[in-house]
């Protein structure tokens, strides 16, 4: 039999981790089991699936990272599984994995790009100049001299896929490489691989979780329990209703777009999801016929809140680190109302941590203060005597959390905090008990050790141990980062079951869907600057993208186009409101097609 | 935060000794390290200053980030002047009280102690840390020890693994201090309360720093293999080392200077 060498064949592999790796524990079923997958030369396939799916393990096959415990890997007509080939193998596939400071080996840039192909013998001049053409490619020459860690995060991602260009792959795999990034950044960064993907005719296979990300491939294959659960163009797989099942869920515009065929009563086809212009073009088709039912009202969902009591008042702070001239945050006026959702969104590096690093004293305000309102009178972040107390008023659970355990077992860990408090036993218990409940933690878990858990029980341990103080407000880092779309929306579920028995939450992120979905208020910061304070509906009307220098979320630009087509086929239509689920926005533009009563009605 | 921690950082610029051979500076580091604990007397370690002060300008080393070299071990040098002056007994007594006697001798000695330690950080880093990135240190020392490969000695790991130590510095005070907060935030102190108290606060950093640390290096590890590294056997260098005939002068001029602020500070006993 001969190879294609124009394929990567995986041929029914298996593979388990060993009992002694820390990777077992929380998979005792093989992490490949029989799989088997085919890429062609020159695509853009993505890998989808759950957290420990199995997905990260088949990219590292492919690197021959791993060794397949059985089956055959067969790289563009070379077999994985023959020892002298296993340089070349591995040589001609580069990988980019999701946490920066983890890849970079070089304190200096040039060194760390020079690493790969230094490790290939390449002699110089060669080797210089491949080092420079990676370093012009990504866009990092003028700063080669520079340190590395003096780098942003999107930066540090580029340096890696400069690191892997010099080695000149024909294969690069993206292992969540942009998990960690903001959206300009992680734009920025998918644009560079894929105008090297052209360039350089490079096989590109990347792990995500971001579906509307995932879209940009040709191909897609859903990983379950170490197997293939589904294979297709994004067309194909976004037409299946089993997505969840598999951890995952439509890109947010298709959701909305499906919701519309739903209420409309039509269906849509593979072909409508090949683009957005066949999209939009089938549903204003769809919107515009006469006699549409009108749907059922929208469910009361959010209320103003700035008519409530305030609880936490930031004023005119502002706080420069130690030998940086350039002010983190800079005059902070806000107010947090009572029982709010209040969102804080901007870039990585805009001062979101400094700003709610100064809401507990963790950092203590220099310049201004953070004030908290109890029943017990007010507490001034200035004030250290205040310290203890505003800790227990206002829970910080930071990005990551899950980093910080450190207890022999999960219930020793939640009770941490509650030690330094005046607690009887009995009482303890009940505390414990109670914040683990909330965040949706079984008493098997309570005594299994913090390190055998799964990601997403590790972080809803390290929640519950700041939950277990009772705190009147939360403020939670990016809760829901590296999540799988299942576990970010059951951790979105948890905060709003907090929210609603009435503990204020400050939400951090970067993800303006998830933001204007799920908080009342947000609050815009721009290089340390608040740009804006509103509800969504306020800061994402039409058109104020560029004013504020944010992007919109992504139901929301999609949305807009197709108000803009609905506006020119039925002149006369009008919107009411704007909504950020897709649910909610779609019966808000059927109801306005339905009242307009189709594009003939002129 | 990670400006705080300023030992073992590379310092970025373009100076006469950054451009020197780092093997060269080695050796230089090796005999100054030597010289530094060999003299006494006021006027050679005045001697030694000097030749240290010409180093700092040939690395463009400013005052800043020579105060922020040295400030933190300021306090481990008072530490060690005031047990000195406490536990040496010779010669005349300037103050008595009950268990505690000071002596103008105890003094000079605790100050030459005190003084030793400032300068070895100074050499250290105008030699080494400030001037030299860690991969070529790494090299040097690589290229030093050769030799001991001969008795099966792992010249190549070693160094790499000393430059990766070293790069990974920053990244685990930023860790540290993150860890740090998020205690804070659930009732850690860290600075008041019973030395047991504090012991065992440092236990909720050091628990996640050590897991955290494993994590890494299991990436890391992942990450060299994805780049192919497979040990020193073929590697080829970006930069590699040339030994020049200023680099040759430099090293024969400092060690020159060297020996004899010794001899001068060995004569005047």
């Amino acid at each position: 039999m001969t190879d294609d060498p124009n394929r990567i064949e995986i041929k029914d592999v298996s593979f388990s981790y060993d009992i002694s790796d820390e990777n077992s524990t929380r998979a005792p079923r093989p992490a490949l089991d029989g799989i088997s997958v085919t890429i062609g030369k020159g695509s853009y396939t993505a890998f989808l699936g759950s957290n420990g799916s199995g997905k990260s393990t088949l990219a590292k096959i492919i690197d021959i990272l791993e060794v397949p415990d059985s089956g055959r890997v067969v790289i563009f007509g070379k077999d994985a599984g023959d020892d002298d080939l296993f340089w070349d193998i591995r040589s001609q596939c580069c990988c980019v994995f999701q946490n920066p400071d983890n890849q970079i080996v070089g304190t200096m840039i040039e060194e760390d790009v020079a690493f790969g192909p230094e490790n290939l013998g390449v002699p110089n001049p060669e080797l210089r100049e491949r080092v420079d053409q990676a370093l012009k490619d990504v866009g990092l020459y003028e700063l080669r001299h520079r340190e590395t860690m003096a780098l942003s995060g999107g930066q540090k991602q580029k340096l890696a896929i400069a690191g892997a260009l010099a080695m000149r792959p024909d294969i690069l795999i993206l292992d969540e490489a942009t998990a960690m990034l903001d959206p300009a950044s992680r734009d920025d960064f998918l644009a560079l691989v894929e105008k090297m993907r052209i360039e350089k005719g490079l096989t590109l296979i990347t792990i995500t979780h971001d579906m509307t990300e995932a879209l940009r491939c040709d191909k897609l294959v859903i990983i379950n329990k170490g197997k293939v659960a589904m294979e297709g163009s994004p067309e194909e797989i976004f037409m299946s209703e089993d997505l969840w099942q598999y951890g995952l869920k439509r890109p947010v515009k298709f959701n909305f777009a499906f919701e519309i065929a739903k209420l409309t009563g039509n269906k849509l086809t593979k072909e409508d999801l090949r683009s957005d212009e066949a999209l939009l073009e089938r549903l204003t088709l769809m919107l515009g016929k006469p006699g549409i039912k009108m749907p059922d009202a929208i469910p009361e969902g959010k209320k103003r809140t700035d008519d409530r009591e305030i609880i936490m008042e930031v004023k005119g702070l502002s706080y420069s680190y130690d030998g940086n001239d350039t002010k983190a945050i800079d005059n902070i006026d806000l107010d947090i109302r009572k029982g709010e959702v209040l969102g804080i969104v901007g870039d990585s590096g805009c001062g979101k941590t400094t700003l709610i690093s100064h809401m507990n004293a963790i950092i203590r305000p220099v310049t201004g203060d953070v004030i908290i309102h109890t029943e017990d009178g007010d507490l001034s972040c200035r004030n250290k005597k205040d310290t203890m107390k505003i800790r227990q008023n206002v829970g910080l659970v930071f990005q990551y959390p899950e980093y910080q355990l450190f207890e022999e077992t999960v219930y020793k860990d939640i009770l941490y905090g509650l030690k330094k408090m005046n607690v009887s036993k009995d009482e303890q218990k009940k505390l414990v008990m109670e914040a683990a409940e909330k965040v949706g933690l079984k008493e098997r878990e309570l005594n299994a050790s913090p390190f055998e858990l799964s990601g997403g029980q590790k972080r809803r341990a390290a929640m519950a141990g700041v939950l277990v103080m009772r705190p009147k407000i939360l403020v939670l880092d990016e809760p829901a980062s590296g999540l799988d779309p299942r576990g970010r929306q059951e951790m979105f579920a948890i905060i709003k079951g907090l929210a609603e028995s009435g503990t204020t939450i400050i939400l951090v992120s970067h993800n303006m869907d998830e933001a204007a979905v799920n908080c009342d208020r947000i609050c815009l910061i721009n290089k340390g600057k608040i740009k804006a304070v509103g509800t969504p509906e306020e800061l994402f009307e039409k058109g104020r993208s560029e004013e504020l220098g944010v992007q919109m979320p992504r139901i929301t630009r999609f949305s807009d186009l197709l108000r803009s087509r609905l506006a020119e086929a039925c002149p006369g239509i009008t919107f009411e409101g704007r909504y950020f689920e897709p649910e909610n926005e779609a019966r808000v533009i059927v109801a306005a097609a339905s009242k307009a009563g189709g594009s003939d009605a002129r | 935060m990670l400006d705080k921690i300023s030992i073992g950082r590379y310092y970025p610029a373009h100076s006469f000794l950054h451009d020197t051979d780092p093997r060269i500076k080695t050796i230089l580091y090796a005999v100054y390290l030597v010289a530094i604990f060999m003299i006494k007397e006021p006027l050679a370690i005045g001697i030694l200053a000097a030749i240290v002060i010409v180093q700092l300008i040939l690395a463009k080393v400013t005052p800043g980030i020579l105060w922020s070299t040295v400030k933190p071990m300021i306090p481990l040098a008072l530490f060690i002047f005031i047990i000195n002056v406490l536990t040496i007994r010779q010669g005349d007594a300037i103050f008595s009280w009950k268990m505690i006697t000071v002596t103008w001798y105890g003094i000079s000695r605790a100050a030459i102690m005190s003084v030793r330690l400032i300068f070895l950080i100074v050499s250290t880093s105008v030699l080494l840390t400030l001037t030299t990135t860690p991969l070529k240190m790494s090299d040097a020392l690589e290229k030093l020890f050769a030799p001991l490969q001969i008795i099966k000695i792992p010249v190549h790991e070693m160094s790499m693994m000393m430059s990766i130590a070293i790069r990974f510095i920053p990244t685990l005070a930023a860790e540290t201090d993150k860890i740090m907060k998020a205690q804070q935030s659930r009732g850690a102190n860290y600075d008041t309360g019973s030395f047991i108290n504090k012991v065992r606060g440092y236990i909720t950093v050091l628990i996640p720093l050590f897991v955290s640390s494993f994590r890494r290096a299991d990436e890391l590890a992942i990450a060299m293999d994805a780049r192919c590294y497979r040990g020193g056997k073929g590697r080829t260098k970006l930069n590699p080392l040339k030994m020049t005939v200023r680099d040759v002068l430099t090293g024969i001029v400092f060690t020159l200077s060297a020996v004899l602020v010794v001899v001068i500070d060995l004569s005047l006993r």
